[in-house]
């Protein structure tokens, strides 16, 4: 044990062993974001297994999607909440 | 948001951005203010980080992203497929960048600690937290001695322990968000293989290595 050694806190262990397969880079994330978000709004059960897994795993590319998520529904004049649950909801599901 | 500036489609962004003299100087010009715009969201939204900077500070930020935000977005506009509106294409280009930048401002005199430490488990189960839990922790922080390397283990600790934002680390390192999320992606594979050899995780079928 080192004199730097870190509590390890129950989401922290959480973060370490969730699973990132299917496999998915965040390049390829950014690629696919605008039509992951399109497709969330048009329909918050849309598929999308690879998608679901990185925003799970990957707070800084689930904070953008959940962003963009709210300006483009604002641009529509429809209601966020129902994809922002879905993206939202991976996370708590692994 | 200023619904006054919403964008209005269908419109030929790819035709209008390629055209010549004042069309595109048009396009150029609104597409310019669909950056701004994003990027002030993005910046606003995530305004809780920036403790103590002020109104200019957050404009100075969103302005900074848009502009750079713009420049990336132009130097990829030819891979743009239409499988989204351009509009929620473009976007996505804005609000990586402000994020990106509010993050880095938040922790620029901000240490990051990259040294190889231990980890222990919190042994303080409360009432929500089971013994199985407990167990759980032990074996991970057991499985990042014996089954991470040194830099894997660095990296885990500073984004999953610590929690450093990718981007920062990124930038300390001279590395990329997307290299550093593939080491995570390691680091998760090896603790779940090893974890589900010891009987603390199901299954193996997805800890292997891809």
């Amino acid at each position: 044990m080192t004199a730097n050694a870190r509590r390890l806190s129950p989401a922290a262990v959480h973060r370490l062993v969730t699973t990132t397969e299917p496999w998915l880079s965040c390049e390829d994330c950014f690629a696919l974001l605008d039509e992951y978000v399109e497709a969330r709004l048009a329909d918050p059960s849309a598929i999308a297994p690879a998608m679901d897994v990185h925003m799970a795993a990957c707070p800084a590319c689930a904070e953008e999607a959940a962003s963009l998520t709210i300006l483009v529904a604002g641009d529509d004049d429809i209601d966020p909440e129902p994809a922002l649950r879905r993206i939202a909801s991976n996370a708590s599901e692994r | 948001m200023d619904r006054a500036s919403a964008p209005t489609e269908p419109r030929d962004w790819l035709a209008d951005l390629t055209a010549s003299g004042r069309e595109q100087d048009r396009a150029l010009r609104d597409l310019h203010g669909l950056m701004i715009r994003a990027a002030r969201h993005q910046v606003w939204r995530m305004r809780p980080m920036l403790v103590g900077a002020g109104h200019d500070t957050c404009e100075e930020l969103a302005n900074q992203a848009a502009d750079d935000a713009l420049a990336s977005l132009l130097a990829k506009v030819h891979t743009f497929r239409g499988r989204s509106r351009f509009t929620t294409w473009a976007y996505k280009f804005a609000i990586l960048q402000a994020a990106t930048e509010v993050r880095r401002h938040a922790w620029r005199n901000r240490e990051v600690r990259l040294d190889d430490a231990g980890v222990w488990p919190d042994g303080r189960p409360g009432p929500e937290q089971l013994a199985e839990a407990v167990d759980l922790a032990t074996a991970v922080a057991r499985a990042m001695v014996v089954a991470l390397t040194g830099y894997q283990r660095r990296i885990a600790v500073a984004l999953l322990v610590d929690g450093v934002p990718v981007d920062v680390l990124a930038d300390r390192l001279g590395t990329t968000r997307g290299a550093l999320y593939k080491t995570l992606h390691e680091v998760r594979t090896r603790l779940r293989r090893h974890l589900a050899g010891t009987g603390h995780l199901p299954g193996a079928t997805e800890a292997g290595t891809r």
